[in-house]
C-alpha cells in the first residue's frame, strides 16, 4: 500500500498522510468559531489534493470543539459522500464525543477508537 | 466588628458575584471567555463536567451574537453578567445588535446534516433555561443552570 506525507499550512492539522485511498490527518487544538474556518480550509485542501475515498481525522489532541467545528465536519462528510467516500473520526475525547451525541451525529460519522480500526472499516 | 462584617460581605460577594465580562464581537474572545466562565462556575460549586457544559453554552451564545446579531462585524460590545446563588448560576448576555432571536433562526425539526441551529440546541441541552428578551437596542439572553441536578458537585 502506498503511503505519502501531505503538508498543510496550519498548526491545526500538524500532519497528514495518504495511505492507499485514505487520507489520515491529525487535528490539534481547541476548535471554535475563531479557528474553524482555518480547519475548513486545510481539510478542503487535503480533499482536493488527494481525492480520498476515506478521510480519517485523529481527534486525540482536540479537547474541545463547538458547533462551528461540527459544521466543518458535516461539510467534509457531505463532500466525501458525493463521491461515495466516508469521514472517520478516531480517538475522540469525552467533550467532543458528547457534542457529537447532542448533534445526533455520532451515528452518521464513522467513529473508531484508533486510526487502524478506521482504516479497516 | 465592622471590619469583619465587611470582609465577610466581600467574601460572599466573591462567591456570588455579580461578575461582569465585557468583550467585543471578535471570535478570538470566545476561548478566553469560555475558560473564564468555566473557572467561575468551578469556583461557584459546579463540578468540572457541569462547568464545561456551561462554558459550551456560553461559547455558543456569544458565537450566535457575533454571527447573527452583529453579522460578523468586529468591535461591537458584548456584556456577560454572572451571578451565583444557592440554586445555581444565572448568566445574562447582552448585545446591542440587530435584535436577532436565535429561536427564530433554528430550523425545525433539526436535521443532523444541516447543522444550522446546533448552537441553540447545545445551549438548550446544557442549560436549564434560556430566555431571550428583545431590548429597544438589542437582545438580552438570560441562561440558568441549577446545581441540584445530578451533574452538580
Amino acid at each position: 500500500m502506498t503511503m505519502s506525507e501531505m503538508n498543510t499550512d496550519t498548526d491545526l492539522v500538524p500532519n497528514a498522510r495518504q495511505q492507499g485511498d485514505a487520507v489520515l490527518a491529525t487535528v490539534r487544538g481547541e476548535i471554535d468559531l475563531h479557528n474553524s474556518p482555518e480547519l475548513r480550509g486545510a481539510l478542503i485542501e487535503l480533499l482536493d489534493k488527494a481525492r480520498p475515498k476515506k478521510l480519517i481525522l485523529n481527534l486525540s489532541q482536540v479537547p474541545y470543539m463547538d458547533s462551528s467545528a461540527i459544521a466543518v465536519l458535516v461539510e467534509m462528510l457531505q463532500k466525501l459522500r458525493k463521491t461515495g467516500g466516508k469521514l472517520c473520526l478516531t480517538n475522540l475525547q469525552p467533550r467532543v464525543k458528547s457534542l457529537l451525541e447532542i448533534a445526533r451525529l455520532d451515528s452518521i460519522f464513522v467513529l473508531a477508537k484508533t486510526d487502524e480500526e478506521a482504516l479497516a472499516k | 466588628m465592622k471590619r469583619s462584617t465587611s470582609r465577610q460581605s466581600q467574601a460572599g460577594a466573591y462567591k456570588t458575584g455579580p461578575f461582569v465580562l465585557k468583550i467585543s464581537s471578535d471570535p478570538a474572545h470566545l476561548a478566553p471567555t469560555r475558560v473564564a466562565i468555566e473557572r467561575l462556575c468551578t469556583d461557584g460549586g459546579f463540578n468540572a463536567e457541569s462547568a464545561a457544559a456551561i462554558g459550551l453554552a456560553v461559547n455558543e451564545a456569544v458565537a450566535n451574537v457575533i454571527r447573527h446579531a452583529y453579522g460578523g462585524a468586529p468591535g461591537k460590545p458584548i456584556e456577560l453578567c454572572v451571578r451565583f446563588d444557592n440554586e445555581g448560576v444565572t448568566i445574562e448576555l447582552r448585545d446591542w445588535g440587530n435584535g436577532t432571536n436565535p429561536c427564530d433562526l433554528a430550523p425545525p425539526p433539526p436535521n443532523p446534516l444541516k447543522p444550522g441551529g446546533l448552537g441553540l440546541l447545545c445551549m438548550r441541552q446544557m442549560m436549564d433555561s434560556l430566555v431571550f428578551t428583545p431590548q429597544p437596542d438589542g437582545m438580552l439572553l438570560v441562561m440558568k443552570k441549577r446545581k441540584s441536578s445530578a451533574s452538580a458537585a
